[in-house]
């Protein structure tokens, strides 16, 4: 018993294992550094030299600058992840780029086009103007934001709010790849589980149901944790497939701890030769409505209902 | 004689100043509707606001028009889907949508007009020339309808993107606005 029980458990963590090893690049390349190049030019293609690229980490506010060259060429070395970029040169308008992912495998190649500030340009905008036969005129009697009525609050930008978004949505992404991940041996573990409920004398079959469930145990804890730690929006009222999709999580999760307990004292009470009996005895049921409740979440935020 | 006719002139021309100074005749954005459409492969979605501010000033026979929309007022019935909307679109950063255009004011008897709109949003300007648009005057109202063809990429915005599939990079905006000239 002990034997089987050790099998099984070596097979599961190789898988764990072999998962361990592809994570890194599964998850956006979490390790080692990647290179972000790029050009920075003016509105005409010419080189802007001496331009400062900065580029913040979204998750840690970590920066790193680098000066354009002559030619405009800028070449930052940094940690995998994903960025927030500042191109900035006198007689320019600041640019952001709200996000960048730097990865280890590919060079990312951003390239930063300035516009010039107002006093520079203010004859080039009056062209444009005038190009364009009912623009909008520089007129006294524009109507101007204040005149609509807007108070200051509405009209100013919230930087802070804008990293949150980020961070939110670059960890939202990470969850719902890794849901999709997950899908692959969790169907794999359901569909195997009558042929390890001991119908056949070998424990092959029990060896991989186990595997598998351990790994899908493992992606699934992955998965909870890129939504459960993505922040939330202060003043943000729930509606829609999101509300449908976080109860399913009330059902899947609980389910998700208490299908391999039950599993071990299913697995424990066959290799002991008994009949599984008691509580392991809703081990299949309990996986089938987690299973059930995984799909009809990851289906309500991808179908309209 | 220079004297005299200055005293009779000067008080006339100073009450005429602000007539040539101050608008013609305003409008006022009574109601809105405006209407965001995203593609994907798996499903469409809408995107609506109602919150849309607006004033127009007429000098000189020219109408100058300005809308302001707030980029958190849009509501697609999923709030999910709309704070992405409101991240990649940088939302919090440039909170405003503001669309700009400038009209003969003799166009407000007509049944459609063409419309130039230099519309911000996302951080970026864009123009779109030529913008058709129907209008139904009733007295003192105009109700104004029509689409702009606008595009993600107009705005440097990356299309968001569900189950790893990013959405069309066509995002028409139907218009439905009544004015009220004051």
């Amino acid at each position: 018993m002990l034997g089987n029980l050790w099998r099984s458990s070596v097979s599961g963590l190789l898988v764990v294992s072999l998962f361990g090893m592809l994570a890194p690049s599964l998850i956006a390349q979490t390790a080692g550094e990647g290179v972000l190049t790029g050009r920075v030019t003016d509105p005409s293609g010419g080189a802007v030299a001496n331009a400062s690229v900065t580029a913040t980490r979204i998750d840690s506010g970590q920066k790193q600058t680098a000066n354009a060259g002559p030619d405009g060429t800028y070449k930052l070395e940094l940690p995998a992840g994903n960025y927030r970029l500042t191109f900035e040169a006198t007689g320019f308008k600041t640019l952001e780029i709200s996000s960048a992912t730097v990865n280890v495998t590919v060079p990312e190649v951003l390239d930063g086009k300035l516009e010039r500030s107002e006093a520079v340009n203010s004859n080039l905008a009056l062209t444009q103007q005038e190009n364009l036969p009912n623009a909008p005129s520089s007129s006294m009697t524009a109507p101007s934001l204040s005149d609509l009525g807007l108070s200051p609050e509405q009209t100013r930008g919230n930087p802070q709010e804008q990293a949150l978004l980020d961070k939110r949505t670059h960890m939202l992404k990470i969850h719902q790849r890794m849901g999709l991940i997950t899908t692959i041996p969790l169907v794999a573990t359901v569909i195997l589980g009558p042929g390890a409920g001991g119908k056949s004398e070998g424990t092959a079959a029990r060896d991989l149901h186990v595997a598998l469930g351990s790994l899908t145990g493992d992606l699934y804890g992955i998965t909870a944790y890129y939504a459960i730690r993505a922040p939330r929006i202060p003043g943000t009222k729930k509606r829609g497939p999101i509300k449908f999709h976080e109860a399913m999580a009330w059902i899947h999760g609980p389910g998700m701890i208490a299908t391999p307990i039950l599993g071990i004292m299913a697995f424990d009470q066959k290799n002991k030769g008994e009949k599984v009996h008691g509580a392991a005895s809703a081990h299949g049921p309990v996986a089938i409505v987690t299973a059930g409740a995984f799909g009809a979440a990851l289906l309500s935020v991808s179908v309209k209902f | 004689m220079n004297k005299r006719i200055l005293i009779v002139f000067l008080p006339a021309l100073l009450a005429a100043l602000p007539m040539f100074a101050g608008a013609d005749s305003q409008w006022l954005l009574q109601q809105s509707t405006l209407t965001y459409h995203v593609s994907h492969p798996l499903h469409q979605s809408e995107g609506v606001s109602h919150a849309a501010k607006g004033k127009g000033v007429c000098h000189a026979g020219q109408c100058e028009f300005l809308i302001a929309v707030p980029v958190k007022s849009f509501d697609s019935g999923d709030s999910n889907r709309d704070l992405h909307m409101i991240q990649v679109t940088r939302g919090a950063e440039f909170p405003l949508v503001t669309v700009r255009t400038r009209l003969p004011e003799s166009d407000a008897t007509a049944s459609t007009i063409n419309a130039d709109l230099e519309i911000q949003f996302a951080g970026q300007t864009a123009q779109y020339k030529q913008v058709p648009f129907k209008l139904d005057k009733q007295g003192n109202e105009i109700h104004i309808t029509g689409t702009i063809p606008a595009t993600l990429t107009d705005f440097k915005i990356d299309p968001p993107s569900l189950l790893t599939m990013p959405v069309k990079n066509e995002i028409p905006v139907r218009v439905d606005l009544t004015w009220h000239q004051q």
